[in-house]
């Protein structure tokens, strides 16, 4: 009975893998993504652009997406670029600098969309196989609006220096801030452990760049500020509502789309170079006001009708 | 005859009181009642800080009140669009008009410009400005083909009516289809924050409020560029009904054009955040009219 059944079991188990196989090479394309970090932000991006690339191949071809979400650091973002090109993935999208990045290092010739890139033109991201999106934020207005709430002497900038688009933001805000007579304060997050210098530090308010490292520890970050009564202000959303007094953002969701419409532009033949990069530049303007009182702030009127949302 | 003499007297003196009342005393009565109201009620159109504004009238509608010996009242007038339905249905005697209500109520309601302020930097007119970011990279009419554009409110001659006009001369006929969006922010400060936020690529203000918030923030200059201006007209004019007594609408010209030369006036004008009033004619405003005719042709064709 038992030498009967062997025979067949074999077979049964040989079809099984053939229809695995045959299912598994059904996705006609396979775009690999990788995050700069795990944090909502792209998560939205990649959300979008899922929603996007899915609406244009429905009915014509199966795309798979391959997400990579690594650790934000040099040796993970370079880890899930190698594991891409192994992959041999269509087309690689990134979101955020540091992905990008750690692509064009491997000089692979998979063709790259990026998204999520501070000032794409800024970047140093061009290549014949290579295009897609960014975002610029006036950093020059949230001092603004800062100083319409407060003095503001010393601002503090939680940035990462292992992250290239976080140091610009940073910079640029030190240079409009030392146009302004305001002192700037370093907080370099390369670790957990970097949350200690907020400890140290007491500025009249900080404003947090867009740095994958910075927002995975968010919450600490302002738990920390919130009981040394510093407000703070991002150029990420604050979705989840989590302290942030004032955020200056570009809505995600466009930029996933647009990067979903230049790979499906790039997968249908098109080459990257001859598709333009583009900046987003529209903002959303959000207060907390729950925040505002728990720091003793009032919003003026004027103020108030600035924002496209306040939270009440 | 004494008794003649006497019940003629007395009948004389009856038909000259009898005269008196039907002839004099009616019109005199008109006259009071009419001419020389218990109080003059003036309206103010709403600015982007309507506390501030209401502050700086106030101080103003105190002083001329002294001067006047009539008690001047101030009513803020809603907002922009309605100043000419809330002109009449407030029952207004006159109002500090931005140009292009001002020249819509001089010439629906017959109101009589009277005079204007000097502002703190010297200017009595003002322009509208359309402006980018630097950064955006919009140099000319072709490059805001396909953008998003923010507006003060229909009835300004800066945030609506003028960057209509400049459009249409420029060959932009049809603001829905050339124009990714475009809305209204209800305020000039408004426009130009939105500009410098991002919220909107091209913006129209007046210049006086755009030059007023560069002087405070530096990165307003260094981040925003003026693309186009228009043709300088009085900012803010002193309108009155045509019906009010000429004595008083002599004396309070008077009083409002001399109130620089005295200290109680200067500290009034201070408050006020003006150098001195100048006199207005209604020759100042033939450029918003003409402006605003070009606009009206535009708004035909783009039907907004």
């Amino acid at each position: 009975m038992q030498t009967s059944i062997r025979p067949l079991l074999s077979i049964l188990l040989a079809v099984l893998f053939v229809l695995a196989a045959a299912t598994a090479s059904h996705a006609e394309k396979r775009i690999g993504v990788i995050m700069t970090g795990d944090v909502p932000y792209y998560g939205a991006m990649h959300g979008a652009f899922v929603a996007e690339i899915k609406k244009k191949f429905a009915g014509v071809e199966e795309v798979e997406v391959v997400l990579q979400k690594p650790f934000p650091n040099a040796i993970s973002w370079s880890n899930a670029a190698r594991k891409l090109i192994a992959f041999d993935v269509d087309l690689i999208v990134t979101y955020g600098a540091p992905a990008t990045q750690a692509v064009l290092h491997e000089k692979s010739r998979i063709p790259l969309v990026y998204a999520g890139l501070y000032e794409p033109d800024q970047a140093k991201v061009s290549g014949q196989n290579v295009t897609g999106c960014g975002f610029k934020v006036p950093m020059s207005s949230i001092i603004r609006y800062f100083k319409r709430l407060k003095l503001i002497a010393t601002l503090g900038i939680v940035f990462s220096s292992v992250e290239e688009d976080s140091v610009r933001q940073y910079e640029e805000m030190r240079e409009i801030a030392a146009l302004q007579n305001i002192k700037t304060e370093k907080i370099d997050i390369r670790s957990q452990t970097g949350l200690d210098q907020l400890l140290e530090k007491n500025p009249d308010a900080v404003f947090i760049t867009g740095s994958a490292l910075s927002h995975l520890w968010i919450d600490d970050i302002l738990s920390i500020l919130r009981k040394k009564h510093i407000p703070a202000a991002d150029i990420f959303p604050d979705e989840q509502e989590s302290g942030v007094l004032m955020t200056l953002f570009q809505p995600p969701q466009a930029q996933g789309q647009m990067a979903a419409d230049m790979a499906a532009q790039i997968l249908l033949g098109a080459k990257p170079g001859n598709i333009p990069s583009h900046t987003f530049r529209d903002t959303e303007l959000v207060f907390n006001l729950k925040e505002a009182r728990r720091f003793g702030i009032d919003f003026p009127i004027q103020l108030l009708i600035e924002a496209t949302k306040v939270v009440k | 005859m004494s008794r003649f003499w006497e019940s003629a007297h007395t009948f004389l003196k009856g038909l000259v009181f009898c005269l008196f009342v039907c002839f004099v005393w009616p019109p005199a009565l008109t006259v009071s009642a009419g001419e020389l109201p218990q109080q003059l009620l003036i309206g103010i159109e709403p600015e982007h800080n309507i506390f501030d504004q209401v502050e700086r009238y106030r101080s103003l509608a105190r002083y001329l009140t002294d001067q006047l010996g009539v008690e001047v009242k101030l009513t803020i007038m809603s907002r922009y669009g309605e100043v000419i339905k809330r002109f009449k249905t407030l029952k207004l005697d006159g109002a500090f008009l931005t140009s292009y209500t001002a020249t819509m109520a001089i010439k629906e309601l017959m109101l009589e410009p009277l005079v204007h302020p000097v502002n703190l930097s010297g200017e009595m007119t003002s322009q509208g400005y359309i402006f980018v970011r630097k950064d955006s990279g919009i140099g000319d009419i072709d490059g805001m083909r396909g953008k998003s554009i923010v507006f003060v409110d229909p009835a300004t001659m800066e945030g609506y009516l003028f960057p209509l006009a400049y459009f249409r001369q420029h060959g932009i006929t049809d603001m829905n289809r050339e124009f990714n969006r475009f809305y209204f922010s209800g305020s000039h400060a408004s426009a130009i924050f939105g500009v410098l936020d991002g919220r909107a690529d091209i913006g129209a203000a007046k210049s006086t409020v755009f030059n007023k918030l560069a002087d405070g923030d530096s990165s307003i200059q260094q981040e925003l560029r003026i693309i186009a201006q228009s043709p300088k007209v009085p900012e803010i004019t002193l309108c009155l009904r045509s019906e009010i007594d000429s004595d008083l609408r002599a004396k309070l010209t008077a009083v409002l054009l001399q109130m620089d030369k005295t200290p109680q006036g200067q500290k009034v004008l201070e408050q006020f955040q003006a150098l001195r009033f100048v006199k207005s004619t209604t020759a100042d405003f033939e450029k918003v009219a003409e402006m605003a005719q070009e606009a009206r042709a535009a708004i035909g064709e783009h039907g907004k």
